[in-house]
């Protein structure tokens, strides 16, 4: 338990620098704004209060922000994103799943589930991110492009992520 | 603090939800193009340390493009020496021209350039900001204009001690003044909000004739920029819904992908022509 809480935390602030100095350096095009931090959010474990995970998502927007000289902007994306991530597990996710397993991971839920889990999550984010950005409606077919393909492009990064990341005893992915 | 939080968590989500999220927007609204990087300023100096270290490892990757753009702006300055001394009699000076004072003048001359290197450079947000690392103990000021080899990069918006950032030509709140290189005749300069390469020429009067291909250089009216810096040529005509003007699309010189070396303009006599504005 101490070890998975140590690992969480060593998550946050490598997600943090990985997302500063790596992935917002990757920019395909001008649809294309792939986000990998939320990643962090995803993981959280199942016991977590939702009052922590939005402090969490709120925290880790904010850092993001500062860096990237949006106030505001990622930690909007990043709470909205929290506060879905709630139903989104009650409704995907089984009782007993949610009693016996330790967090919403690739290993724990096996790869389709972990997809469309973090396929609609990362649309939450993205969808909040590029409105606020535009702040307006005029820009919607624009807005609703930008959110398909970082959406597809974050997803794509995070199951990179997690496959690198697997434990050696676990790389058989049929739970 | 712990009473407010056992309250909220045993109250509902959703009251956090919303406190957090208006309190995001709240920070979004708030940040206005010049007051926007009031707060960033605080993590101006730790960021900028940061965003160097990581930028001096990508100009690794990018020295031999590097060393050829120096090497022609070298060879330019070079050219433009040898003219400026022929002419020299004549008392014009490449730079700022448009204003000839007594030959003492190459002393302290109209304008000048501190070079800077660009640490942090965004095209794809709507809102573009430039971070170059060049401060308040290099003489950087609010204001002052950022040129590149090949044309207008921005106008600084923030100074720390260590480090500056520039309002990108890409930002709406950014209006150039322009001026047709054949004709003279002055037009504003915007971006067209979409794509880093494109702007927009506004405020062109109809009877102009305007062509593919003609030049859009600054005037220097804003003591920001000096005059005759290269901003881009015409790409198309739009299609406007005012009948007085016309609007054209232009390709910026600058390609804002690729930034890395810019100067800094500082202009010599901005607090004396300021003044006379005022009344």
């Amino acid at each position: 338990m101490y070890n998975k809480f140590f690992a969480d935390i060593m998550r946050f602030m490598a997600l943090i620098l990985f997302q500063l100095f790596i992935v917002d350096n990757i920019r395909l095009g001008y649809y294309i704004h792939p986000v990998v931090y939320i990643l962090f959010i995803l993981l959280m474990p199942y016991n977590a209060q939702r009052w922590q995970v939005m402090l969490a998502a709120f925290g880790m927007g904010m850092i993001i922000d500062l860096f990237s000289g949006t106030p505001g902007l990622n930690a909007a994306a990043a709470v909205a994103t929290s506060y879905v991530r709630h139903f989104v597990i009650v409704i995907m996710t089984r009782k007993s799943d949610l009693e016996e397993k330790y967090n919403p991971s690739l290993v724990e839920m096996g790869f389709t589930w972990f997809f469309t889990y973090s396929s609609i999550l990362l649309c939450v984010y993205n969808l909040v991110y590029f409105m606020l950005e535009a702040f307006s409606f005029k820009l919607l077919n624009i807005i609703l492009l930008q959110t398909l393909f970082s959406t597809l492009s974050s997803v794509a990064l995070i199951l990179l992520i997690m496959l690198l990341f697997i434990p050696k005893s676990n790389l058989t992915l049929n739970k | 603090m712990f009473n407010i939080l056992k309250f909220l968590k045993r109250y509902n989500p959703i009251l956090l939800f919303v406190i957090l999220e208006v309190l995001s927007i709240v920070m979004i609204v708030n940040s206005q193009p010049y007051h926007k990087r009031k707060m960033v300023n605080v993590s101006n100096e730790m960021s900028g340390k940061l965003f160097e270290l990581t930028s001096q490892c990508n100009a690794y990757f990018h020295l031999k493009e590097e060393n050829d753009r120096l090497s022609a702006t070298n060879a330019m300055l070079m050219n433009m020496l040898g003219a400026a001394d022929v002419v020299n009699d004549s008392v014009t000076t490449v730079w700022g021209n448009g204003i000839q004072l007594s030959d003492s003048l190459s002393r302290n001359s109209f304008y000048c350039f501190i070079p800077a290197h660009v640490i942090d450079n965004d095209i794809y947000n709507i809102h573009n900001y430039i971070l170059l690392d060049k401060g308040s103990k290099d003489g950087i000021e609010i204001d002052m204009g950022v040129i590149s080899d090949n044309g207008i990069v921005g106008t600084v918006s923030n100074v720390s001690r260590n480090y500056s950032s520039v309002i990108s030509v890409l930002n709406p709140y950014t209006v150039v003044s322009a001026m047709f290189k054949d004709n003279k005749h002055l037009a504003n300069v915007k971006w067209d909000n979409m794509d880093y390469r494109f702007g927009v020429v506004e405020d062109i009067p109809s009877h102009l004739v305007i062509n593919k291909g003609d030049t859009l250089l600054t005037s220097g009216f804003s003591g920001s920029y000096p005059p005759d810096i290269m901003i881009g040529e015409v790409e198309d005509i739009l299609p406007s819904d005012n009948e007085d003007f016309t609007r054209a699309r232009i390709r910026f010189s600058t390609n804002f992908s690729t930034l890395r070396n810019v100067y800094i303009v500082k202009n010599n006599f901005k607090q004396e022509l300021d003044s006379l504005k005022i009344y």
